[in-house]
């Protein structure tokens, strides 16, 4: 009922009730599907017979499998690397685009294109592009570009980074323009009467100022990057090898394509708690406080 | 300076002053950003040359592809794979992606504000906590893997080969991600705020609507459109859940030029071509309402 | 979902009503009840659960020509047979894999199952998801002998056959472009001795020796395939498909495996060939542009050089001959590998209305004249014996050689062995690619290579 009763909090009223419409449509698309999974965990089922109970059994096999470890690795990588590549280019460029001249608005309109085409689109696109016969190298004689792009495992990684953050820096960007221009001009003019120059603002005030900004898109980029899937299947299908096997990829392969719900099953519940450790963790970063973040000017 | 009102409303703080006219604040910008110039024109030639592929290659026909610098203007133009791509049945398609998206995100994000603005103006309470809990659990959740007992459970409720298929299972799956974002932010409304409201006589719904409602608007701006974009890119649920070519969406339409062996390269893109430009329209037309929700704050 | 689904023999215990029971628990019986009211918003017609007596469907694979081909044939059945018409649907190949795998497990698959036979046909008929179709053609005899023999193979499981083959017989073709050869002033190659000999001649005129589109995975395949049977013969092979113990150990294996680097190492493939998809046709492309001298590929390439290449083809450039024996190999010189037909199978969850519809089909329209017609047309050998009647008919000089050697090699192939990826159980499959991936990548050694495949025989 009613969640009052901390003075911390202050007299609400009855607020229960409306959490329902979502608990609702969660439990039923969501959590019922998962205990549907992690049921399925513990069967042996190739998606086309019936269903017979295993036990353990495949829950012994994929933890000790050496190839999830490396699933793992492979997902921390991409994840850790997409965000520090995203990052620091999505503040820049969100802070460029704050401005209010005319040509920077239409430049806007152009960064936002790449995160309008699908996966399945840009996967192809780029794996056009990367062949070292017709591609861009060979197009634009370029030499260092007419690499074995899709054939070296850690070219395949860095292709992957850099296509995600093709495709989703402009978003990033975006959210950062909405929170530079929110930071007011008092605190630069206060900060050059100062003597600061411009180096230092930035990094003393814009970015401090974004901290629940930067929080939020790392977030989204963080969770993101846990279940992402549609991209790497279509550009490398997790190759060269298994260089580029996300653990996302890593569970569809085992399931779709190798007939074994069963073991695929154990990494989605995997899954499943590393996001949610992930997302305990990101609450914590984000503090669980309710205290402002401005400082007094 | 500081006054009562200049405590943040919103994670980005304002400005207390009503801005200081436009040639100021860009002005200062404009000093910090020779750096982010230079990575702007840099990242500009990084976008456009494979839009600038893209689109010059759906003019060239498929046997002409290779024979060609990839780069070149095409010799001979040709509109042969626009044509394939409008006959068959492309609008369709975008007309279905179109009812899924906004089908999605309008509940999606109404409900999600609703759970995460009783999350947090409830927050002693050990339900909602819970609640909390559970939606955290559900942030990666992946599709591949729920996607089978999802379908079972669509055809139990005789829902197979509907678009409702779509919106329903992709509004759940919104959820998490929308409360942890919204929740964030409505935590930075000030108290004093909600209890001078509560001193008028006003419900928790009322304040809902017009006081954390306005406030909220950047977040619910990035939620709209990251999971937006998620379900308009979808290709999973649509592809099991659906199944007669009407109610296929735009991540399908690839498909009509993908054959056993081999992708009909040039046709795909000028699919990519006609089925991205009316959403670029949409988003130049309204970028400014775009930002200016972006950068909702309290004075405004 | 109202059909119980009957256990096979030996199948332990749960059901999908179990599973079924999980996912719609408790808490859901009332919330579902109420939803179920809600109709599928399907178009009449159409089939939104291939539950008994809703109507004959079949699903297969975009792609031209062999869709509009297909799409011909349903038509001419349609017409002679208003009262029963079969539905299509089309998907692309890997959301076809997906989406039939989902829809049979569910009980919603299509009355007619286009596929690859072999393993995938394997997993069917265990899960008990195929008609038998050794009685049809038992009754059939006629329309039995007018098929390839060997395409039989890939449709048969513990001597029943659950598949009938139709379509095509593609077989893995060394091609050449003749013009290479002149420039180098050598004659294509007799054995593989005579390949790797080739090689440093090619590579030093700057031509590569070979194009492949390793990205694919698949084509990298080709070159094991018939590697392992012209060095110890087709055995090597069955024993594996067999499931017997360590079969990639065979030192006929291993020594393919290490021909295989080693050509690899001396740099046989055109470079950066991991990056080089083949779904875009980029290692033809390379062939008919002059950067490569020859491309080990499937017979349906035929089609897109002729068309996309300018004068490649037409102007007579295009060589090809079947993969040259290994000097001291066991192999017979005939064999070849690829596809021996496509497969349709009969949904054994189907009405028996459905399922008459569909041995109608079958027996009627897979293989009439219109349709050999039609795949002779696009540049294929159909799987009809009676494909070598259209081929005096044709005008065109290249296609008419190109068609006649097509048909020898598969009409003559001692052993006509199906790709390893679709003979192979799913499991073996994606295990077999991923590693074929790291065999040329050169990161593992053919012990490791036959190591890791060993662990998943039989599987």
């Amino acid at each position: 009922m009613s969640g009052a009763g901390s003075s911390r909090v202050g007299r609400s009223g009855p607020v229960a009730w409306m959490v329902l419409p979502a608990l609702a449509m969660f439990i039923l698309f969501g959590v019922v599907p998962l205990v549907g999974v992690l049921a399925l965990s513990f069967t042996q089922w190739d998606g086309l017979g019936p269903i017979s109970a295993a036990g353990l059994s495949n829950w012994r096999t994929v933890l000790t499998d050496p190839a999830l470890p490396h699933s793992v690795l492979v997902t921390f990588e991409i994840m850790i690397l997409s965000w520090a590549v995203q990052t620091p280019m999505s503040l820049l460029l969100g802070t460029f685009l704050a401005g209010r001249q005319r040509y920077r608005a239409f430049l806007a309109v152009l960064y936002f294109i790449p995160l309008l085409l699908s996966s399945a689109a840009i996967a192809i696109t780029y794996k056009a592009l990367l062949d070292p016969n017709f591609g861009l190298g060979p197009g634009l004689h370029l030499g260092f570009l007419t690499q074995d792009w899709l054939g070296k495992s850690n070219l395949a990684i860095g292709v992957v980074i850099f296509i995600v953050s093709w495709q989703f820096i402009p978003f990033h960007s975006l959210i950062y323009q909405g929170g530079v221009r929110q930071i007011p001009t008092t605190m630069y003019e206060a900060a050059s009467i100062d003597g600061a120059g411009r180096m230092r603002q930035f990094f003393s005030i814009t970015v401090p100022q974004l901290k629940y900004t930067i929080i939020t898109s790392s977030t989204l980029m963080v969770v993101g990057s846990l279940t992402f899937f549609d991209l790497i299947f279509v550009l490398t299908a997790g190759g060269p090898g298994d260089a580029t096997r996300v653990l996302a990829l890593d569970m569809y392969k085992r399931g779709f394509m190798s007939n074994q719900m069963g073991p695929a099953s154990v990494i989605a519940v995997f899954l499943v708690l590393l996001g949610l450790a992930l997302a305990l963790l990101l609450r914590r970063l984000g503090g669980s406080t309710t205290a402002s973040q401005q400082e007094g000017a | 300076m500081a006054s009562d009102l200049s405590t943040a409303t919103s994670s980005t703080s304002t400005a207390t002053r009503p801005a200081r006219s436009g040639p100021v604040r860009a002005h200062k910008l404009l000093q910090l950003n020779w750096l982010g110039g230079m990575a702007g024109w840099l990242w500009l030639a990084i976008v456009l040359i494979p839009l600038y592929w893209i689109v010059v290659t759906s003019f060239k026909d498929q046997s002409a592809y290779f024979t060609q610098n990839p780069f070149a203007l095409p010799s001979a133009p040709t509109m042969t794979n626009y044509k394939l791509v409008i006959e068959s049945d492309f609008p369709r398609y975008f007309l279905n992606s179109v009812i899924v998206t906004a089908g999605t995100i309008i509940p999606a994000v109404g409900i999600s504000f609703m759970a995460a603005y009783a999350i947090i103006r409830g927050a002693g309470s050990r339900f909602l906590a819970g609640v909390n809990g559970l939606f955290l659990m559900g942030l990666a959740i992946p599709l591949q893997a729920t996607i089978i007992p999802v379908y079972l459970l669509i055809i139990k409720m005789h829902l197979y080969d509907s678009l409702l298929a779509l919106i329903l299972p992709s509004i759940a799956f919104s959820i998490p991600l929308s409360v942890l974002v919204l929740t964030n932010f409505i935590r930075d409304v000030p108290k004093e705020l909600f209890e001078s409201m509560r001193v008028d006589g006003a419900t928790e719904w009322g304040m809902m609507r017009t006081l954390a409602f306005p406030l909220t608007r950047p977040a619910l701006v990035t939620v709209s459109i990251y999971n937006g974009l998620a379900v308009w890119n979808g290709f999973l649920l649509p592809l099991i859940l659906t199944q007669s070519p009407d109610k296929r969406t735009l991540p399908l339409a690839l498909w009509t030029f993908q054959g056993q062996y081999s992708v009909n390269v040039p046709a795909v893109l000028a699919s990519v071509v006609l089925t991205t430009l009316p959403i670029v329209i949409l988003y130049a037309v309204s970028r400014r309402q775009l930002l200016s929700g972006l950068t909702a704050g309290f004075s405004r | 979902m109202t059909t119980s689904i009957p256990s096979p023999p030996h199948q332990p215990r749960s059901s999908r009503r179990n599973f079924l029971g999980l996912v719609g628990g408790g808490a859901l019986a009332a919330g579902l009840a109420a939803c179920g009211s809600s109709g599928p918003k399907s178009t009449p017609g159409s089939t939104a659960g291939a539950a008994a007596g809703t109507g004959s469907t079949y699903w297969f694979l975009t792609g031209q020509p062999q869709q509009a081909i297909r799409e011909a044939q349903v038509k001419r059945f349609n017409d002679a047979n208003s009262g029963s018409k079969f539905k299509t649907t089309e998907f692309q190949n890997d959301a076809f894999k997906a989406k039939i795998k989902t829809a049979i497990g569910a009980g919603q698959g299509p009355t007619l199952i286009w596929g690859w036979g072999g393993g995938g046909l394997k997993a069917y008929v265990d899960a008990g998801q195929v008609e038998d179709l050794t009685d049809f053609f038992g009754q059939n005899a006629t329309l039995k002998d007018s098929i390839f023999p060997s395409a039989f193979g890939a449709a048969t499981v513990s001597g029943k056959v659950y598949a009938m083959a139709v379509e095509t017989v593609t077989p893995i073709v060394l091609f050449y472009d003749k013009r290479a050869f002149e420039k180098i002033g050598a004659e294509p190659p007799q054995s593989w001795g005579d390949i790797m000999d080739l090689v440093p001649k090619f590579n030093d005129k700057g031509i590569a020796p070979f194009s492949l589109g390793g990205q694919s995975r698949w084509t990298n395949m080709m070159w094991l395939e018939f590697l392992f049977d012209r060095i110890g013969g087709s055995e090597v092979f069955q024993n594996i498909f067999e499931g017997k113990a360590n079969g990639w150990s065979d030192p006929s294996a291993l020594k393919a495996l290490d021909e295989m680097q080693k050509l690899i190492k001396a740099n046989g493939f055109i470079k950066g060939f991991s990056s080089i998809t083949a779904d875009s046709n980029a290692d033809q492309a390379l062939l008919y542009t002059g950067k490569a001298a020859m491309m080990l590929h499937g017979a349906w390439t035929y089609g897109n050089m002729k068309s996309s290449g300018k004068d490649f083809v037409t102007g007579g450039h295009l060589g090809y001959m079947n993969f040259p024996p290994v000097d001291g190999g066991k192999g017979d010189p005939s064999d070849t590998v690829g596809n021996p037909g496509q497969y349709l199978s009969i949904s054994s969850k189907a009405g028996q209305a459905d399922k008459d519809n569909a041995k109608k089909f079958l027996a009627n329209n897979t293989l009439d004249d219109a349709s050999v017609d039609a795949w002779v047309k696009s540049g294929n050998i159909s799987v009809a014996k009676s494909s070598k009647d259209r081929l005096s008919s044709i005008t065109d000089k290249n296609d008419s050689e190109w068609l006649n050697f097509v048909y020898d090699t598969s009409a003559n192939a001692k052993t006509f062995a199906q790709s390893w990826d679709q003979a192979l159980s799913p499991t073996q499959a994606e295990t077999l690619l991923d590693n074929i991936a790291k065999l040329f990548q050169l990161s593992i050694s053919p012990q490791q290579f036959a190591d890791s495949m060993n662990a998943v025989i039989g599987q």
